[in-house]
């Protein structure tokens, strides 16, 4: 899977904030069809591109334009893993809402959005953070070349 | 109603994480004081803290040769660490600006032999080393600048300016 240039920081979190009214509305009613969304959102994100992420597109058209722009830069490998174990948390949600088993939707959905209001409100991307110690511990495959 | 008391308990765990984690960056943890090590009186100030324990020699090949009386903020970076960018930035001006001060920037991305001798966990950990080679303090996260000026301050003879003004050319 090809890497995606470095993005823009802000840009996750605004797509995080979006994801975490997204899944309290799920939490709120229910209505898991929009959990899948947003399961669908997180899997294209991780496993084909970045760029695909409707929240971030959202962000680029809506939102970057009106901010000053900056230099800053975040790379997107840890990123992706995040929207990765996004997209596992999601899609158990949508498994245990769509079977009837509710307390695993709920549980689930509930995880997901700590994990994205963490990053929303606190700039704190759990994923990121795992991705690093998983580097740390696993070793980085021979795609990583120079450091910063 | 289930789903509305789990947002609740969600918003209240998001809150508690959320403060923790904030808590913890840039928070000074004093090395303990190296058992067995005689301290010298006649330099110490009451207030100084005792030195902690001599880094490991590995360590310490990277940081020479030291100037004497100097503290060196040892700084551990990884790739993919944005506040490791602006640590490297906050403490290269720290160091500029104050006499008997350095900084060194360390990338252990591929070097985790480096973070695990000093137990470090996380990217940016800076850790500040006198000149014997013992540790003083380490801090995670981005240092806050006051913060970190006052830890500096007992092991400095020169008080360092902690504010961001650019100082006026003589």
């Amino acid at each position: 899977m090809s890497t995606d240039p470095p993005v823009d920081p802000r840009g996750p979190r605004f797509s995080a904030g979006v994801t975490t009214v997204l899944l309290a509305v799920v939490l709120l009613t229910g209505w898991w069809p929009l959990l899948a969304v947003q399961a669908v959102i997180f899997a294209a994100s991780a496993f084909v591109s970045l760029r695909l992420n409707t929240w971030g597109q959202l962000y680029r058209v809506l939102v970057a334009p009106r901010l000053p722009s900056t230099s800053e830069r975040e790379d997107s490998r840890p990123l992706r893993f995040a929207q990765g174990v996004g997209f596992v948390f999601a899609a158990l949600g949508v498994l245990g809402y769509a079977t009837g088993v509710t307390g695993l939707g709920i549980v689930a959905t509930a995880f997901a959005l700590i994990a994205a209001l963490l990053n929303a409100a606190f700039g704190l991307c759990l994923g990121c953070e795992a991705y690093l110690l998983l580097q740390r511990f696993v070793g980085t495959s021979s795609t990583a070349t120079t450091g910063e | 109603m289930t789903g509305l008391w789990v947002l609740l308990g969600a918003l209240a765990v998001t809150g508690v994480l959320g403060v923790l984690w904030r808590a913890n960056n840039g928070r000074i943890r004093h090395a303990r004081p190296a058992s067995g090590e005689a301290t010298s009186t006649e330099h110490a100030v009451p207030t100084q803290p005792a030195a902690g324990q001599r880094l490991p020699a590995s360590v310490l090949s990277l940081l020479e040769p030291v100037p004497a009386g100097n503290v060196t903020l040892l700084q551990l970076s990884t790739t993919f660490c944005t506040p490791c960018r602006h640590t490297r930035v906050l403490l290269a001006d720290l160091a500029g600006r104050t006499d008997g001060l350095r900084h060194v920037d360390v990338d252990v991305t591929e070097r985790q032999d480096i973070a695990s001798d000093l137990r470090v966990l996380r990217a940016p950990t800076t850790i500040a080393v006198d000149d014997q080679g013992r540790e003083l303090f380490r801090t995670s996260g981005l240092p806050d600048r006051g913060t970190l000026t006052a830890a500096l301050q007992p092991w400095l003879s020169q008080p360092v300016d902690p504010s961001t003004a650019r100082r006026e050319t003589a």
